[in-house]
This record gives C-alpha cells, sequence and structure tokens, in this order.
C-alpha cells in the first residue's frame, strides 16, 4: 500500500496561507472551516534572539489512523489507494473522530485542528489530499495539464508561494515527496513525523538546520494570528 | 467577541491536553499527542531521520478493511492564461471558467518568478470580482454626503457622464483650471497609471497626486536614476531582477544559475509583501545558499530566515547606513578600483557650489581630452598628493590616482573631495553609537557588514548587493536612505555584476540600449512629456523614454544642445505646461516631487481647507480610498467634506471615500475583466484578455477617459470663461483649448486589440493578409493553451558591465550622469535644492529651497545624513541633533508593513482574507505589553498626535509649509483607532507594528447604522502628514517611525472580527447595489458575454499616442 501525504519543508514555508485559502476554494469550506492551516511557532526567545517558524498542518494520514476505526457510518475510511479520507454526504456529525484524533479540537471548532465539524453542515471535514483529484496521481505535475490525472496535486501544493509543499508516495522514489525527504536526507536535515498516540503519520516535516524544533510545547503559538 | 475566541483558542491547548491524556489512558498509548505537549506534561517523541525506515507500514489487511474507491471527481473547466493583477507584479496565472463563471485560479508554472504560485490575494480575486459587494452600475448620490446617509441610485453611463461633465463645467467657469484635481493610486488592478498626472494636465491644472508616490517608490527610483542607474534598488517593484535568476523554467533550461551571495534586505519584506513572486524568489535563493541580512523593525518571514536580522528602531535607519560606511571606509573593506574611477567620490567639491570643481576652472589652457559631454573634474593625485585634472575614461588610460579622501586648496579655498564628505559624515556613527541610536547590537551589525562585503573581499565570483524597500519613503529619511543604500553598493562596486541588485537586463539582446533602457547611454535620457503636448506633437529625437527630466532636457547633452531640443517645442501649449510643472503645490520646496510631476500632498490638503493659493474643487479620484491611504486621514476628512464641490470616483467598489465623499461613482472591472497587459516575468511573456464580463462595470482606462472627452468638449465652448490661473487669462486670451496634453486611456477599444494582436502573437496566430486577428479567433487559441513566450534568450537576457562598453565616442559608456560616473556623491540632489535641476529646465526656480528643510549645507543631501526626526520614544542622551523631540505621552513607536492578505488597500472585502486577518493586529512586545496592562487578544486603542489635537510650536515643523497655527479640528475624527493586541517577541519593546486598515462592514447594508469604516481601525488616522518633517526633496510625510501611545480599550461597534460575520461578504450572498435579485456570481443578469460586451464607447480622439508614466 502506498504512503500518500504531503511533505513540508519548514525552511521555506513563510507562513503565508496560501495553502489555507487555495484548500478553502477547492473544497468549497466557506467561512470558519478549515481542512489545513497554518501554525506560528514562536517567536521563541526574547528580543532580539528569537527564532520562529511556521507548521502547516493537514491530515497527518496516520498509518494507524484512529478516525476510521470509530467512524460509525463508515464516512471515515481508508481508500483504496491508502489515502486516509473522508465522505461528508454519510458523515453524522457524531464527532466520534475527532475525539480520537490527535491532531484535532474535540469539538473541531477551534483553530487549530486538522479536522473540522463544519458549521454550515455539521459534518465533519478534512485533508483528504484532495484524493478526488490525485488519486491516480504520481504526484509530478504536468505543467501543461493541471488536471491531468495521472499527475495532478492538491492546489496547495501547486499554489504554495515558496514551494515548501511535496506531495507523493513516500514508497516511491520518483515522487516529489519522497524526493524531498531524500534530498534532506542528503543534506543532513532532520525529517520529523508529528508522531502521537502511536498514530504513525506518515505526513512529516523537514527540519530547519538554523531554527530549533520547538516540539509543541508552551512556546507554541497554537493561534493563526496571520 | 473576537478576543473571546481568541482566548478559547489558548485554552484550547489545555483541552488538547486534558483530552489527549484521557484519550491516551483509554487506547493505552504511551506516546505523546499533538496536543498533549502543550501541556508541558510530556515530550513530544520525534522520529529523525535516520529513524525513517524504522517506521512501520500500515498492513494490506488495514487498508482492505475499509478501502473503498473514491470517485475521481475531475472538473471539466476550460482555461485561460492570463496574469494576476493584485498587486504590481502581474504573475503568470491560469484561470479555469465554466458556465461563463470563474471557479478556480493557480499559478502558472511558466511564471519567471512565481514558478506556478499564486498567493492569496490572487486565489480571492474570484471572491472580490463576484463580490456581493461589487457596484456594477453607474451611480449618482441622492442624500447628503456622509456614510451615515448613505444613498445612492443607479444612472445610465449617458447619465453620469453628461451630469459629472456638466457639474465640472459649472466649477471651471466659477474658479478657473486650478479648481480640478485628480488622483490616483492603489496599485495593482485599478490603477490606470498613465493616467496621472496627466489627466490634470489635460485641464490646465496643476493639482496631482497619488500617494504612493512620495510615500513609495518615487523617492528611491528618482535618487537611483540621478545617481545614475536607469532603475533603483527596489526588490519589490520589478526593478531589481538579478537576485530572481536562474530559478524559472526557461533560465534552468539555458543552463542559467543564480549568483547572489549576499542579499540584504533593507525594509522590505518580499514574502509578505509579493509573497508568489519575491517571496517565492527568497525561498529560492535562501535553498540555493544565498545569505540575507534583513533590516526591519519587525520579525518578517524574510526576516525569521535571515543570517542576520538588523531590527532596528523604526525611522533610525540613516544612522545604521552611516556605520556601515564608517567601518567600510575605516577597514579599507571598500572597491578601491571601482570607487577612485567609476564614482565620482575623488572629485574635489567646491564649499561653495558644493559641485566638483572643473580642471578647467583650476587649469589655465586645460585642454579636455574628452568631449564637451563628459566633463573633466579635479582629484588629489594619490602618487604626488597634488590637486590633478581627473579625465573620464578607463582606468588604465586617465594618468592618475585619485584619492578618494583629502582635503586640498584649489584656488585659495580649502575643498575637499567628495568622499571626505562622506567619510566626516559617518564619522559620529562609530558601530557603537548606531547601536545605541538604532537598538542594535554593536557585534551584530559589525557581522552584517561583515558578511556584506564577503562576496567583494574574498574575490568571489558571485556579488552581493542591497534591496531597498518601501520603508524609508515613508519616514523624513526618503530620500537620504537611498542615496546611502545605493552608494554602499556602489563603493562596494556591486555594480553590474553577477550576482549584484544594482544590474540590469537585456542589454546583450538590444545592444546597450536594450532590456531597461542600458546602463550606458548617458545622451539618451530624455522626457515622456514630450510626446503629451497636443499642439505640434512630435515624437522626440530620442526614444528611450525612461526619465522624467526638464522639457527637452538630455541628462548628459550639451547645454547648447539641451536647448534647442526645448526651443523646438515652443508653443503657447507649452507655456502653459511650464507653468503648471512649477505651479504643483508644495513642488517649490520638494523638488524632487517633480520626477513624477506630483503635486506635495498635504499642501493640496491645506489648500482644500483653507483656499489658499486656491482651492481644489472638483476632484477625481481613480484609486481605492483615499480616506483610509492618505496620511493623516482625519485631516483629510476635514479638508474634503465641506470643501471639494463635486467628487468623481471610479473603482469596483464602494470604499469609505464613496460611503462619505462621492457625487457620481463609475463602476470599474476587476481584472479578471480587463483588457489588462499581460505578464512579463523577466525574459517570459504570457497573453492575457478579458474573461469574464459582469454588469456595467468598464475598464479602468474608459470612464475617466470618456468623461473627460465629454468636459473637453462643453468646455471648449466655453474657453472665453474659463481663466488659466497660472496667468489669469482665459484660454481663449491665450489661444489654447482642452486637452492641453493628451491622456492615455488604459485599456480603450485600440487597447483591447492591441492586447490581441500581442496574445496572437505569442499564440503564433498569423492573420490572413490585410486583416487582422479577431477577437473570436484569439479566444479560439486562447483558451485552454498553457502558451508562453520566452521574449529573449536567458543567456542573452543575464548581461553585465555595460559601463565599460565603447560608445561612439571611443569611450566607455559609463553612466547616465553629468559626470558620467555613478554619483555616490550625488551632485544633481545638490542642483535640485538650488534650482529644481533638472526637473524644471530651463525654467527652474529663482531661490534654493527654504534652509531650514535643508539638511546638507542649505540644499538637498547629495550624501547620507541622518535627518532630524519630529517624533521618536525616548533615544537618550546624546543624540540632540538628530532627534526633534520626545513627548512622554507618545512614548512608543509605530511601524507597519504589509501582511500577505492584502496589497494596499485592497481585499478588505475579501471574506477569505479578512477571516485570517480580520483586523490589523498591533503586534506589541510583551514588556511593553505587561507595563500597559494588555494581554494578548485584548482589545486596545491606539492614539497620536493626531487624535489628541496639536498645540504644538509650528516653528517646530520643518517645512516653509509649516501650516502654522493649524491646530487639529475639534471633529469626530479625533478618536484614537482600536485594534486587538498581539503579544510577541516579534518586535521590540516599546515598537507597535499596524498594517493600514478600512473596514467595509462598516457601511454594509447589514448594519443598523453605518459609518465610512476608515475611523476604527484605520492607521492613517494616527499617521502624520499634517506637521512632519516632511523629506526635503520628495515632500514625503511620516507614516512609519513616528510616537504613539496605547491603552486597553473596547471593541469597536460595527467591525467585524469572527469569520461568520464576513458572511454577507461571500459571493453567494445577494448584490448591494444592483437591482436584480441573487447572488453577482450566479446571477444571468449579472453575467455578460464578455465578446459581445461593449457599454461604452470612449471617442477615439481622447486616446493619446503617448503617456508620462
Amino acid at each position: 500500500m502506498s504512503r500518500r501525504c504531503i511533505v513540508v519543508d519548514l525552511d521555506r514555508c513563510s507562513g503565508c496561507h496560501t495553502c489555507t485559502v487555495a484548500c478553502k476554494f477547492e473544497n468549497e469550506l466557506g467561512l470558519g472551516n478549515y481542512r489545513c492551516d497554518v501554525i506560528d511557532v514562536g517567536p521563541v526567545g526574547t528580543h532580539p534572539n528569537v527564532q520562529m517558524y511556521w507548521l502547516p498542518i493537514m491530515c497527518q494520514q496516520c498509518e494507524n489512523a484512529p478516525c476510521v476505526e470509530v467512524c460509525p457510518t463508515g464516512s471515515s475510511y481508508r481508500a483504496s489507494n491508502g489515502v486516509v479520507t473522508l465522505d461528508e454526504s454519510t458523515c453524522i456529525g457524531c464527532k466520534s473522530c475527532l475525539t480520537v484524533c490527535p491532531y484535532s479540537d474535540s469539538d473541531g471548532r477551534t483553530r487549530p485542528s486538522v479536522r473540522w465539524l463544519r458549521s454550515d453542515t455539521n459534518t465533519v471535514t478534512k485533508c483528504t489530499l484532495c484524493n478526488h483529484l490525485t488519486q491516480n496521481s504520481d504526484g509530478v505535475e504536468n505543467e501543461d495539464d493541471t488536471y491531468d490525472v495521472d499527475h495532478c496535486v492538491p492546489p496547495c501544493v501547486h499554489n504554495c508561494c515558496n514551494g515548501a509543499r511535496f506531495f507523493g508516495d513516500l514508497d516511491d522514489e520518483k515522487s516529489p515527496a519522497a524526493k524531498a525527504v531524500a534530498q534532506a536526507q542528503s543534506q543532513g536535515r532532520a525529517v520529523h513525523y508529528l508522531e502521537a498516540d502511536g498514530a504513525q503519520p506518515v505526513a512529516c516535516y523537514i527540519l530547519s538546520k538554523d531554527v530549533a524544533w520547538q516540539g509543541l510545547d508552551n512556546s507554541c503559538v497554537l493561534y493563526a494570528k496571520g | 467577541m473576537y478576543r473571546e475566541t481568541r482566548e478559547e483558542g489558548f485554552m484550547s491547548k489545555t483541552t488538547l491536553s486534558r483530552r489527549s491524556f484521557m484519550q491516551a489512558a483509554a487506547v493505552a498509548s504511551a506516546a505523546a499527542a499533538f496536543g498533549a505537549t502543550l501541556g508541558g506534561c510530556t515530550k513530544p517523541s520525534t522520529v529523525e531521520v535516520d529513524d525513517v525506515d524504522k517506521v512501520q507500514p500500515a498492513t494490506e489487511a488495514d487498508a482492505e478493511t475499509s478501502g473503498r474507491q473514491e470517485p475521481l471527481a475531475i472538473p471539466d473547466y476550460d482555461f485561460y492564461t492570463t496574469s494576476c493583477h493584485g498587486c504590481i507584479t502581474t504573475c503568470p496565472v491560469k484561470v479555469y471558467v465554466k458556465d461563463g463563471v470563474v471557479r478556480k485560479i493557480e499559478g502558472h508554472p511558466a511564471g519567471a518568478e512565481n514558478n506556478g504560485s499564486a498567493c492569496v490575494k490572487a486565489l480571492n480575486q474570484i471572491h472580490t470580482c463576484y463580490s456581493p459587494r461589487r457596484v456594477l452600475y453607474p451611480m449618482r448620490r441622492t442624500g447628503a454626503r456622509g456614510a451615515e446617509n448613505m444613498a445612492f441610485e443607479r444612472v445610465s453611463w449617458d447619465e453620469a457622464i453628461d451630469e459629472a461633465s456638466d457639474k465640472w463645467l459649472e466649477i471651471f467657469e466659477k474658479y478657473g483650471t486650478y479648481s480640478m484635481l485628480s488622483t490616483t493610486g492603489g496599485g495593482g488592478a485599478y490603477v490606470p497609471a498613465p493616467m496621472l498626472p496627466a489627466v490634470s494636465a489635460s485641464c490646465y491644472s496643476p493639482n496631482a497626486f497619488e500617494p504612493g508616490a512620495a510615500q513609495c517608490f518615487l523617492p528611491r527610483v528618482c535618487v537611483t536614476q540621478l545617481m545614475g542607474f536607469k532603475m533603483s534598488d527596489s526588490i519589490a517593484d520589478n526593478e531589481v531582477r538579478e537576485p530572481f535568476k536562474g530559478f524559472s523554467k526557461a533560465d534552468k533550461e539555458a543552463g542559467i544559475t543564480n549568483d547572489c551571495e549576499v542579499l540584504v534586505l533593507w525594509g522590505t519584506q518580499p514574502s509578505s509583501s509579493q509573497t508568489a513572486k519575491a517571496g517565492r524568489a527568497m525561498a529560492e535563493l535562501r535553498a540555493n545558499g544565498c545569505k540575507t541580512i534583513v533590516v526591519d523593525p519587525m520579525l518578517t518571514p524574510d526576516a525569521a530566515k535571515a543570517t542576520i536580522h538588523l531590527p532596528l528602531r523604526p525611522g533610525s535607519d540613516c544612522a545604521l547606513v552611516l556605520s556601515w560606511y564608517r567601518y567600510i571606509f575605516e577597514n579599507k573593506l571598500y572597491n578601491e578600483q571601482f570607487t577612485k574611477y567609476w564614482t565620482n567620490l575623488p572629485c574635489l567639491i567646491d564649499p561653495d557650489t558644493l559641485l566638483p570643481i572643473l580642471a578647467t576652472d583650476v587649469f589655465e589652457d586645460y585642454i579636455a581630452p574628452t568631449p564637451d559631454d563628459t566633463p573633466v573634474y579635479i582629484c588629489i593625485d594619490e602618487e604626488t598628493g597634488e590637486v590633478s585634472p581627473l579625465p573620464y575614461g578607463m582606468p588604465e588610460d586617465v594618468g592618475v590616482n585619485p584619492s578618494v579622501f583629502g582635503e586640498a586648496t584649489v584656488n585659495g579655498k580649502s575643498c575637499k573631495t567628495a568622499g571626505q564628505y562622506y567619510k566626516e559624515e559617518a564619522e559620529p556613527w562609530t558601530l557603537e553609537q548606531a547601536a545605541k541610536f538604532c537598538w542594535l547590537d554593536a557585534a551584530k551589525i559589525e557581522e552584517a557588514i561583515k558578511l556584506y562585503v564577503s562576496p567583494h573581499q574574498n574575490g568571489s565570483d558571485g556579488g552581493a548587493g542591497i534591496g531597498h524597500g518601501v520603508a524609508t519613503d515613508m519616514m523624513e529619511c526618503s530620500s537620504q536612505a537611498p542615496i546611502g543604500t545605493a552608494g554602499l553598493d556602489s563603493i562596494m562596486g556591486y555594480i553590474q555584476m553577477p550576482g549584484c541588485t544594482l544590474t540590469l537586463t537585456g542589454v546583450g539582446a538590444g545592444g546597450p540600449g536594450g532590456g531597461m533602457g542600458g546602463a550606458g547611454l548617458s545622451l539618451d535620457s530624455t522626457n515622456k512629456w514630450g510626446k503629451c503636448i497636443a499642439d505640434g506633437a512630435q515624437p522626440r529625437p530620442t526614444q528611450s523614454e525612461t526619465t522624467d527630466f526638464g522639457i527637452g532636457y538630455i541628462m548628459g547633452a550639451t547645454e547648447e544642445a539641451n536647448r534647442a531640443n526645448h526651443d523646438s517645442f515652443a508653443s503657447p501649449e507649452q507655456d502653459c505646461f511650464q507653468r503648471i510643472v512649477l505651479d504643483r503645490l508644495g513642488v517649490s520646496n520638494h523638488r524632487g516631487l517633480a520626477h513624477w510631476y506630483q503635486s506635495h500632498i498635504p499642501a493640496v490638503r491645506q489648500a482644500m481647507e483653507t483656499g489658499e493659493p486656491w482651492r481644489p474643487r472638483a476632484w477625481l479620484d481613480t484609486s481605492g480610498n483615499k480616506f483610509a491611504m492618505l496620511g493623516s486621514a482625519g485631516a483629510w476628512y476635514n479638508a474634503a467634506m465641506g470643501n471639494v464641490e463635486y467628487v468623481v470616483h471610479q473603482y469596483p467598489h464602494f470604499t469609505s471615500f464613496d460611503a462619505e465623499l462621492t457625487d457620481m461613482f463609475f463602476p470599474t472591472e476587476e481584472w479578471l475583466e480587463m483588457w489588462n497587459p499581460g505578464s512579463s516575468q523577466l525574459n517570459i511573456e504570457t497573453p492575457c484578455g478579458s474573461i469574464i464580463h459582469l454588469g456595467e462595470a468598464v475598464d479602468t482606462g474608459r470612464p475617466y477617459s470618456r468623461f473627460l472627452q465629454a468636459f473637453y468638449d462643453k468646455a471648449n465652448q466655453k474657453l472665453d470663461s474659463i481663466v488659466f490661473n497660472g496667468t489669469g487669462q482665459t484660454l481663449a486670451e491665450i489661444g489654447v483649448q482642452f486637452p492641453l496634453v493628451n491622456v492615455r486611456s488604459g485599456s480603450d477599444e485600440s487597447n483591447k486589440q492591441q492586447r490581441i494582436k500581442q496574445g496572437a502573437a505569442l499564440l503564433g496566430l498569423e492573420a490572413a493578409e490585410g486583416e487582422s486577428i479577431t477577437e473570436e479567433q484569439y479566444r479560439q487559441a486562447w483558451k485552454n493553451n498553457p502558451v508562453y513566450k520566452v521574449s529573449t534568450p536567458s543567456d542573452e537576457y543575464w548581461t553585465y558591465g555595460h559601463y565599460l562598453v565603447l560608445a561612439d565616442d571611443g569611450l566607455p559608456y559609463g553612466f547616465p550622469t553629468v559626470s558620467r560616473k555613478v554619483e555616490v556623491y550625488c551632485t544633481a540632489m545638490v542642483r535640485l535644492g538650488q534650482t529644481g535641476f533638472p526637473y524644471n529646465w530651463p525654467n527652474g526656480f529663482d531661490s534654493p529651497v527654504d534652509e531650514r528643510i535643508a539638511t546638507f549645507h542649505g540644499t538637498y543631501a547629495p550624501i547620507c545624513v541622518v535627518p532630524k526626526a519630529k517624533e521618536t520614544p525616548d533615544v537618550g542622551a546624546g543624540f540632540e541633533d538628530y532627534v526633534m523631540d520626545f513627548d512622554a505621552d507618545f512614548p512608543l513607536a509605530l511601524t507597519s508593513g504589509r501582511r500577505v492578505f492584502f496589497h494596499h488597500g485592497t481585499m478588505r472585502h475579501a471574506p477569505y482574507s479578512r477571516e485570517l486577518y480580520p483586523v490589523p493586529f498591533a503586534y506589541i512586545n510583551p514588556a511593553t505589553a505587561t507595563e500597559y496592562g494588555i494581554s494578548d487578544g485584548d482589545w486596545i486603542e491606539v492614539s497620536s498626535r493626531r487624535t489628541q489635537g496639536s498645540d504644538y510650536d509650528p516653528s517646530r515643523a520643518g517645512t516653509e509649509r509649516a501650516y502654522s497655527g493649524e491646530k487639529k479640528q475639534d471633529t469626530k475624527t479625533a478618536e484614537p483607532i482600536r485594534t486587538i493586541a498581539y503579544v510577541t517577541e516579534m518586535v521590540a519593546p516599546k515598537v507597535v507594528f499596524m498594517e493600514r486598515f478600512w473596514n467595509p462592514e462598516c457601511f454594509d447594508n447589514s448594519q443598523k447604522t453605518k459609518t465610512g469604516g476608515w475611523a476604527e481601525c484605520g492607521v492613517n488616522v494616527l499617521t502624520n502628514a499634517v506637521d512632519a518633517n516632511f523629506n526635503e526633496a520628495f515632500g514625503s510625510y511620516t507614516n512609519r517611525g513616528f510616537a504613539v501611545n496605547i491603552k486597553k480599550s473596547t471593541r469597536p461597534e460595527r467591525v467585524w472580527v469572527t469569520p461568520e460575520e464576513f458572511e454577507p461578504f461571500m459571493p453567494t450572498a445577494t448584490n448591494q447595489a444592483s437591482e436584480e435579485a441573487g447572488s453577482v456570481m450566479g446571477n444571468p443578469a449579472l453575467l455578460t458575454d464578455v465578446s459581445s460586451f461593449d457599454p461604452v464607447e470612449v471617442p477615439a480622439s481622447a486616446g493619446g499616442p503617448g503617456g508620462p508614466m
């Protein structure tokens, strides 16, 4: 089974929220609903000796996805290409997935939260890697045809203003995601997973060599203030 | 309230922790949860690079238990390649359409700089275009002015044009031509740049401005041009290009790589300002190994990622610049060869004229070896210590080794070299002194300087340079700071070299005059107005329209040649034109405004208020929101509301300006609708075109040009009753008629044909013999075509050393200055202050500028000096020469800058921007917040002297126009503004950062009562365009680095903050200003077939061949 995900280079991300907004347009989320978001991390330290970076978050594509296990309607499921996805049309808004997802607010209404309880439909929404577009894609974009089913990428990846997001199957060495990880490894940069509760996320973050990873302790600012 | 939401946001950390722990217990997992670590209870587990392979893949069984095929849903959209006009960078984008409605926008992968990126501003164009608050028909005010009474009715275009032109004619007949004012601004899609200031000039009026001139770009572009560069060192205005090299598809295919080793971002923030383009370039540069130094009070994204961040005190830039000079001079780190032979620093300066001394004035019978247009100055020969001629030429040919520093007696006077002046000016600014004044660490400054000079010191193949941003344009030092930074690059020899910012492109393609006009053509700089003079208009004898010097004046040509050139234009129109150039308000002191033919904005406001020397009464504005974007907005409100008789405004949306003031509103298109110019990012070109159309909105070029034509037609029947205030004669007596100059409309019908022609060329369409490509043919070829064109092959585009190319006279081209060298000591600034040269040549001012505003021996500073700051926080003792006063009532310094969500005044009605950035958060350091009892998320008020009433001694104001006796009017506009505090270490203690703002929701129909929405959160209520120390050369007022105070407050009425509150701005809502029910996006009545849409025919005569910009 493939390990499809988004890889983010934290040295590149500048917190511009293009991913947030591109996702809202693609998935018609309306106001106040989010499938992806960006966390301001820091500044850590005391001015002028401070460090700061931005941490985009989205469904971490857990290998042991608790959301799939607890969903009473099968709305949260692992698609045949391995992507942890969600069918909003059958979601009953029971919040079970919100309760078990280690990356979500339990009410799905407070940012940041990778699963979100929509205010308009009272159903849960979350990043599906735009599987409706990308399920057959190798992640290598066709520059002449965005909707080439063999090469389509999520709009958050395509439009990323800093080239910080990479999509694809980590097990496919030709995918941009796998290449980004390999390049990071060759440069001695750490590749970090937001491991939690044994969920084994596939999404990963290429850390900076210059700016210290802060974990997610008290110094994190967990509200996207722009 | 937002604050409550924020608190919940922070509380959620604990919520997450608690829940995660419960969950962790329940599932008996010991691993740390995302949220669990927030309480500091457990350490996040990290799977580092070495562990990648240890992650256990999910079993096939996992997939099989829930696996099912998700339906593929590839939309059947058509797309068009065009360019975003959400800011000024014109990123190529693809726009997807279905059933006549735009569904999606994305970056075009072939974009030379955006490389496929599109920022939130580009994406949000869908919401802006289909906003239920779009105004789609001409509207006439039906009630009293003021937002509280806001009432408009729909009128036809014919009615609107007819009525507005009648009203203007009445005013002209009653008060003369100087009663007219035209303004623009805003950038992006909304500015028909060619119109200003030609519109006012066409009406024989000198009154014209845009706030984005003296406060944005004009100072930098003017001084760098006068120093000898045909470009500025602005990285954000499509000027600096070299740092962007090597990242595009075309460059990669050509094997071109980037050479930028060190880049200094001085008061600029590409990642926030022009995220998809310059921000993308910064990401690529850093990934490429380029080291960056960011000089900015704010921890911008680029600062956070910089090698060295110097968070200087707002407003202290020039002191820091001079500390770099001092250190570089003292430690001999500069490029001696370039400084000696290609800058004018070795020239000996006459202390009386402040200009270089000619060899012929010292050595009798000296015969210059160079032509008349290339002067020979004198220097001190380092070998002999004697004064010697310094001929122009290749270093090996000039026969002298000039000393950069020194003093010598010449004709009985003690004279210093220009370099000596610089050295002495920099002398007080040791690293320690600069650190104290700028609130920096001396060691950090030193580290930054060493990094900056390292490519030169190391003899590297790569280069360095400074990208100078808008920050200093908004302060007292708007001329001195960019003179300083461009001079730094010059003494380092970072000029026209790989990796250096001050390097032109494209020269190889078209010879030295190609690309951006070439670097070395001292003989082809001419005046764009040459083509604008209506009567007897003729093409200039030279073609490169890159500068705006005096009528007929060519920089570097002899006096005789220029005189002949000037005289060839002699006519009554020329006389009128020269009169209005000199009569621009405030220009007599701030003479650099003539570079873009601007009036001094505070002087116009004062004229509006007092009627002296004349009152602007008929106002045409084409920008977004003058009440939000002009400094000292409260004073503008007071000046305009009762004094301007008739206001015409064109824009796609109602702004505060309309809610309060506009009498007749002309609706214009958003960029998806326009036949706007396509994109030419670096050497890549993409086509453009009108993709959709809504209602009766028209291209930005059409309303004003059609309106003006109607006005000219009527006014030309009344020439005997319209007075030209410049001479007091009627136009009939002078023998002239309207228009004085032709106004080029932004995009009229002929322009559309031009775009089709350009696009067709890109698409490879060829018309049949004797025919042209039709719109239908173009659309068919354009649709679903990702076409782009490499206009100049990359290996010809990136070229260097243009100044060394030999010109016709056998000498190297050099630089377009009088000396033919880089004028690090900018003699043109000296002359500008003395006579207005070169802009008003030959009819300059009779006397030098008021000595009270001059910062260098009675004239404008030709080098970087530290001008006195009007308002500062407490900087301690010892800096009395540089600081006017400290007021304990306003102990904090406000600084500003863009956030990613907005460009200038745009996008405040774009719901996806506003939900992420609902108010202009005030970034405040925790120490300051504690001192003021403010917590993160609190509503606070921010005040300045503009909100407190002014009782200051006018003699302390720095200009002739001291606005003496002026008191802050006691009106509703004097209230402090309010916003939400963001307590963060991103700024220093005593510094407040806020983005400018306005709140269109305040006059939304969903409100019970309305306001104009500019005073609630608008930083420009606080800025100082009233009694600031206006920059000497450009009159720039103070938008940053002024003094403010803060205190805890409450949320203002009407301001929206939670995402749900912005629902009325979603395109699903019903349009507010149309009679049809339903949303704009889904309403067939409002969707117009682009190919048949042409509601406004602009008479051909309104479009002239030329334009000033």
